[in-house]
């Protein structure tokens, strides 16, 4: 499970292989066991895999750099959420898509495909393309291929950073310069 | 001059235009930066879906600015070698435009 977690990347270019309907079905129970608060199923699963309606999708998501050959679309479910107690500006439900997404990725991986998400949606346009009732709010894409070769993919972005960089033991601590000393 | 060929065609042109108006919906989240980040794809677009069907000069612009694009799309948390790709971008599509479009311009065009 360690090495899946530290192996997986964001894959952007994926190849024409189609994902098999199997596969996207274990992608989606590994995400129903994704941790959520207070245990209560907020996120809802629409998974495409009708090129038609990915290439809708594609079209009013801009940050959606691949052409994926599936994707599962996170919608909130606002009437659990709102039975849950949560207010519809709470974002403590939004995690929920957070964890979710992560179990995907990492299924997706475990599978040997690749995985990328989309946030940068037009979201209204996403609902009218899936057809979503009202209390459902998408709010991530994750798309899923066959990842093209490492050569092929998009550079990661910014500097590397170690689990050290990240971290302060216990609290934080500030030196007499006024820089953090960890 | 080139004639009025059609070198998008009604899908195409609905794809771009489906991407620009999202984009400037989604851009309301985003960072400020991937503005120019979607701009660029929209460039790219509009070229992979253009280019084998314009004239051999506007080909040549598209083939030489290819991986400079391709290059800035990849290196946008480099601002310096960004803005610098995207300069040398404009001014080779600037001198494209003028040689293209200068005759016209000074006829009043």
């Amino acid at each position: 499970m360690l090495d899946l977690i530290a192996s997986r990347r964001v894959v952007r270019v994926m190849t024409d292989e189609p994902v098999a309907r199997e596969d996207l079905e274990r992608i989606l129970e590994a995400g129903r066991w994704a941790p959520v608060g207070g245990n209560q199923r907020t996120v809802r699963f629409v998974a495409v895999q009708d090129p038609s309606t990915l290439r809708l999708l594609r079209m009013v998501s801009p940050g959606m750099l691949q052409r994926p050959k599936a994707a599962v679309v996170l919608c909130l479910d606002r009437d659990v959420a709102s039975a849950e107690g949560f207010s519809a500006t709470d974002p403590t439900p939004f995690y929920d898509i957070g964890t979710t997404l992560q179990t995907l990725l990492l299924a997706a991986h475990a599978l040997a495909l690749g995985a990328g998400p989309v946030s940068s949606c037009a979201w209204a346009a996403v609902a009218v393309v899936l057809n979503l009732p009202p209390n459902l709010l998408p709010r991530m894409i994750v798309c899923i291929g066959h990842a093209a070769a490492p050569a092929e993919q998009m550079p990661m972005r910014g500097p590397k950073v170690t689990w050290q960089d990240l971290t302060r033991w216990e609290r934080y601590e500030v030196t007499p310069e006024g820089a953090d000393g960890g | 001059m080139s004639d009025a060929t059609a070198v998008v065609t009604e899908d195409e042109a609905i794809e771009l235009f489906a991407f620009l108006m999202t984009s400037a919906r989604s851009q309301l989240d985003d960072p400020c930066r991937y503005a120019s980040m979607r701009l660029l794809t929209a460039a790219e677009e509009l070229r992979d879906r253009i280019i084998d069907r314009v004239t051999p000069d506007t080909r040549a612009i598209l083939r030489a600015t290819e991986p400079k694009t391709s290059f800035a799309q990849t290196h946008t948390n480099d601002l310096e070698a960004y803005t610098a790709t995207l300069d040398g971008l404009c001014a080779e599509t600037a001198r494209f435009l003028v040689e293209r479009f200068g005759g016209s311009a000074a006829d009043g065009g």
